[in-house]
């Protein structure tokens, strides 16, 4: 069943054409990486499904309602829940705050608290709790950040390269972690640059090339495809 | 028909140059370093005080004006270089440090000089179309916001500095980079508001009555056309002028100066629900 | 008064900031008993203008929304509580005046930051916006010296202003003098307290969080724009507030109370006061206001000199605000002390705002 169904989705910017035509859809209960070079205007149709930007043609769908014309929030409160590309904390706010924030639409009380520990304890942070969010390392921001998003208990999890400035280690742990979640039923869209993570999570890989869907497929599929080698993971190998 | 078409202009003419001499400078301001200058209409008020000042010594008008906006080109300097260049990383600081300076400047003003002095008298001077009769002086006004505008065009287009100017605008870290003075580049354009401001002062000293606090009477007009032109100011400015003069005038016209005003800030808070970004935004996109 | 200075040691929390808060209470409370009715009716006068600073610490500190229209809504209040008075009688419809005139404020105020907010202008251009409104009431206000600006019997007047308005009365009784000054007292109680509930809960949760990071909070399914427009309501209402006790305190008000400079007082109080605390903004801007009224008696403008300086002083060298400096100055050497009496591990004294976690 198509979670997240996008159809003959196109955004310009003025005279440029970020995203032409493009149609994609994840599935509910898989692991979906979107991957591409830079510029692939894969970063444009994540920030399209998740409302920062109208579309200038096509139709976005979640879980089979039209969402086109809906702000983020909106989106959010259908079950969506965003990780941005750049961390995106309250920064000057406690990282205890930070979750709170995220968790305080579901839970209240006592047992807002315990699913604030649990997952603090999980993000490796209890220790970090009583700090601003803007004095952690990037990487632990970055987690802090996905673990806001997971407070929210979405249906689907958007991720914008959440390992973008991590160590190996790091993004081994999220990917880890990420698939932890996808055990459980969560639906997750990732865009990602990094191949090692696509390799560890990914279900199914949608490949983007200026604008366009170049091709799509399972993992093993996209990895033995010599076209998209050609234009982008030849060029990661040359890394 | 000519003459009530000519006195259609003629009042289009006199919102408009106010609009202009008054927001220029704070447009500028804005425009280059993203500060609200609060104490933009205490620049007015210096230029106006100077102007009076000078002519009652003797000195021709043109020159006493001249002189203002330069003097008050000059203020704008010393306080860009004691107080805003502090705060360029932080536009609201700057904006309620120089409100405080204001406040220093108007209340010190009305402790040291009093509330009002006697103004020099509007040049006379004017000229009749059929049965209507104009004053010229408001005409030479006109004249001189056309002149700001192109003056502000060839400064900020077709000289070094303004390739400069416009750069540091655009991105203050790479123009640096590239080896602009931006600190220089920011008092220079900082020393232009003022001036212009003075300028706005200067001449509409003969028009109105002098007090310390005269200043509030041009910020509203300066706020709301900045407002309505948005970020991009080189672009923004005139094309929101011109749009604020006519509701201006239309409402002057039929029910007076003060409905004037309260229907252009009712346009200016339905622009802005339309158009958060201005009028720029959109003169922008259709450029593209 | 002055002893809440050393009293916000751990600003605004725990058992010692609690007992302070009871003693001033308690100081407010006996005050009259030994001061002369001059000096309460005085009194009350700051008070007044508590409200609206603490609206602004809300919208500001909390919000991050620099509105300079409070004397816009100051205004609105206390226009409309003269008209109503005038118009309604006296008696006990002044209370139902107050109350309206609030509501008409608060309605404006829902207008207006509709407009500003839907609009999505934020930063600058919401204090620009804000204060060419208030400029232009105080513009309009001026000009309505004519006999044919009345609203029933009740007459603008121009620059002269509105007067002849009842105070506010119970049946026969004013409410006057000392009087006055105990309910001013209860207002600003219940306004504080209920502002502290208000920040320290979830909603004040999500409007800090769309101060740090709108974007963020939407994202986290809270329409933002929701929680800017009620923290624009209250902190606007609350500059209402003001305005009708302010008319019904003296009445009678001129747009002077509206225009400059009347507009950049609340926020140089609470600028100096430090935007990110309610107790900061009750402390510095009665202070302020205490200050500021006994130099006025000799020379206005000596005194709106002086506010000017100490706004260009504050954001030069404590952006932050002084009273919050010296109240975490005094917090920090208190939990110092404290911690090498007992090397148990305090509470982190950080922010007032996660006071309820």
């Amino acid at each position: 069943m198509a979670l997240v169904d996008v159809k003959g989705v196109t955004k310009r910017f003025g005279g440029l054409t970020a995203v032409s035509d493009v149609d994609l859809t994840v599935s509910a209960g898989e692991v979906h990486c979107l991957i591409g070079p830079n510029g692939a205007g894969k970063s444009t149709l994540f920030k399209l499904i998740v409302g920062l930007y109208p579309p200038t043609k096509g139709t976005i769908s979640f879980d089979s309602v039209d969402i086109t014309d809906e702000r983020p929030f909106a989106r959010v409160q259908r079950g969506m829940s965003i990780k941005m590309q750049a961390p995106s904390v309250f920064r000057e706010l406690p990282v205890r705050q930070n979750i709170e924030i995220a968790l305080q639409g579901r839970l209240s009380g006592a047992q807002r608290d315990a699913e604030r520990e649990r997952l603090l304890d999980h993000l490796n942070l209890a220790s970090e709790s009583g700090k601003p969010a803007g004095a952690l390392s990037h990487g632990q921001q970055q987690w802090l950040e996905i673990g806001m998003a997971l407070a929210l208990q979405p249906q689907l999890l958007l991720l914008d390269e959440p390992t973008a400035g991590m160590s190996p280690e790091e993004t081994f742990k999220t990917g880890e972690f990420i698939k932890s979640f996808n055990a459980e039923g969560m639906t997750i869209l990732v865009v990602e640059h990094d191949m090692a993570f696509v390799r560890q999570v990914a279900q199914r890989v949608t490949v983007m090339h200026l604008g366009k869907i170049f091709a799509r497929g399972n993992l093993e599929t996209i990895l033995a495809d010599e076209k998209v080698a050609e234009i982008y993971l030849g060029k990661t190998h040359a890394h | 028909m000519s003459a009530e078409l000519f006195s259609v202009f003629y009042q289009f003419a006199d919102v408009f140059a106010f609009l202009i001499l008054s927001a220029a400078g704070l447009a500028i301001v804005f425009g280059m370093m993203g500060v609200i200058n609060m104490a933009h209409g205490e620049f007015i008020m210096c230029g106006a005080y100077v102007t009076v000042g000078l002519v009652k010594l003797g000195v021709p008008l043109a020159i006493a004006q001249g002189l203002a906006a330069l003097t008050a080109a000059l203020a704008g300097v010393v306080v860009e270089f004691l107080i805003v260049r502090r705060f360029y990383k932080r536009p609201l600081d700057s904006l309620l440090a120089t409100w405080g300076l204001s406040l220093i400047v108007t209340q010190s003003m009305l402790l040291i000089v009093g509330s009002s002095i006697t103004g020099i008298g509007t040049p006379e001077g004017s000229f009749a179309i059929g049965d209507y009769t104009f004053s010229t002086y408001r005409l030479v006004l006109f004249a001189c916001a056309v002149a700001v505008l192109i003056g502000l065009y060839v400064t900020f287009m077709k000289t070094r500095f303004g390739v400069m100017a416009r750069a540091t605008m655009q991105n203050a870290a790479m123009a640096k980079a590239l080896g602009a003075r931006t600190g220089r580049i920011y008092a220079i354009s900082f020393g232009i508001g003022a001036g212009l401001a003075g300028l706005c002062g200067a001449l509409y000293a003969p028009t109105m009555t002098l007090i310390p606090t005269m200043g509030a009477t041009f910020v509203v007009e300066s706020f709301v056309t900045v407002v309505v032109g948005g970020a991009n100011v080189l672009l923004g400015t005139a094309p929101a002028a011109v749009f604020l003069a006519m509701i201006r005038m239309a409402l002057n016209a039929s029910y007076g100066q003060i409905i004037g005003q309260i229907g252009m800030l009712f346009a200016v808070i339905l622009i802005i629900r339309v158009l958060p970004e201005g009028l720029s935004s959109v003169l922008v996109r259709r450029g593209r | 008064m002055f002893k809440l200075l050393d009293g916000p040691q751990t600003l605004g929390r725990g058992r010692t900031f609690w007992s302070c808060f009871l003693i001033v209470l308690a100081a407010a409370l006996v005050y009259p008993i030994f001061a002369d009715s001059y000096d309460v009716g005085n009194f009350s006068y700051f008070l007044i203008w508590i409200f609206m600073a603490l609206g602004l610490c809300l919208m500001w500190g909390y919000g991050g929304m620099l509105s300079f229209g409070q004397t816009f809504f100051f205004g609105i209040a206390g226009y409309a509580y003269g008209v109503l008075a005038i118009n309604m009688g006296g008696g006990s419809t002044t209370i139902a005046a107050l109350v309206l005139s609030i509501i008409i404020a608060m309605v404006a105020a829902g207008i207006l930051g509709y407009f500003m907010i839907w609009g999505g202008i934020n930063g600058i251009f919401f204090g620009i916006v804000t204060l060419s409104a208030t400029l232009v009431l105080a513009f309009f206000l001026g000009q309505t010296a004519g006999p044919e600006w009345h609203i029933g019997p009740a007459r603008l007047n121009g620059f002269n202003g509105m007067k002849g308005m009842d105070p506010l009365a119970i049946g026969d009784f004013y409410i006057e003098g000392s009087a006055l000054y105990y309910v001013m007292v209860a207002l600003i109680v219940i306004v504080y307290i209920a502002l502290r509930v208000l920040v320290n809960s979830r909603i004040g949760n999500v409007i800090v969080a769309t101060r740090e990071n709108p974007q963020r909070a939407e994202m986290l399914g809270y329409d933002v724009r929701k929680y800017q427009l009620l923290t624009f309501v209250i902190g606007s209402g609350l500059a209402g507030l003001s305005g009708a006790l302010y008319t019904s305190w003296g009445q009678f008000i001129t747009p002077s109370s509206i225009g400059l400079p009347a507009a950049a007082m609340p926020i140089v109080w609470v600028a100096f006061s430090g935007r990110s605390d309610l107790t900061a903004t009750l402390v510095g801007a009665f202070l302020l206001l205490f200050g500021f009224q006994t130099i006025t008696v000799y020379s206005q403008q000596v005194a709106l000199v002086l506010m000017g300086t100490l706004l260009l002083v504050t954001v030069m060298l404590a952006p932050q605000g002084f009273v919050l400096g010296v109240g975490k100055l005094v917090a920090d050497r208190w939990t110092a002390g404290r911690r090498r009496d007992a090397t148990a591990a305090l509470p982190d004294a950080g922010r007032l705002q996660s006071d309820g976690t």
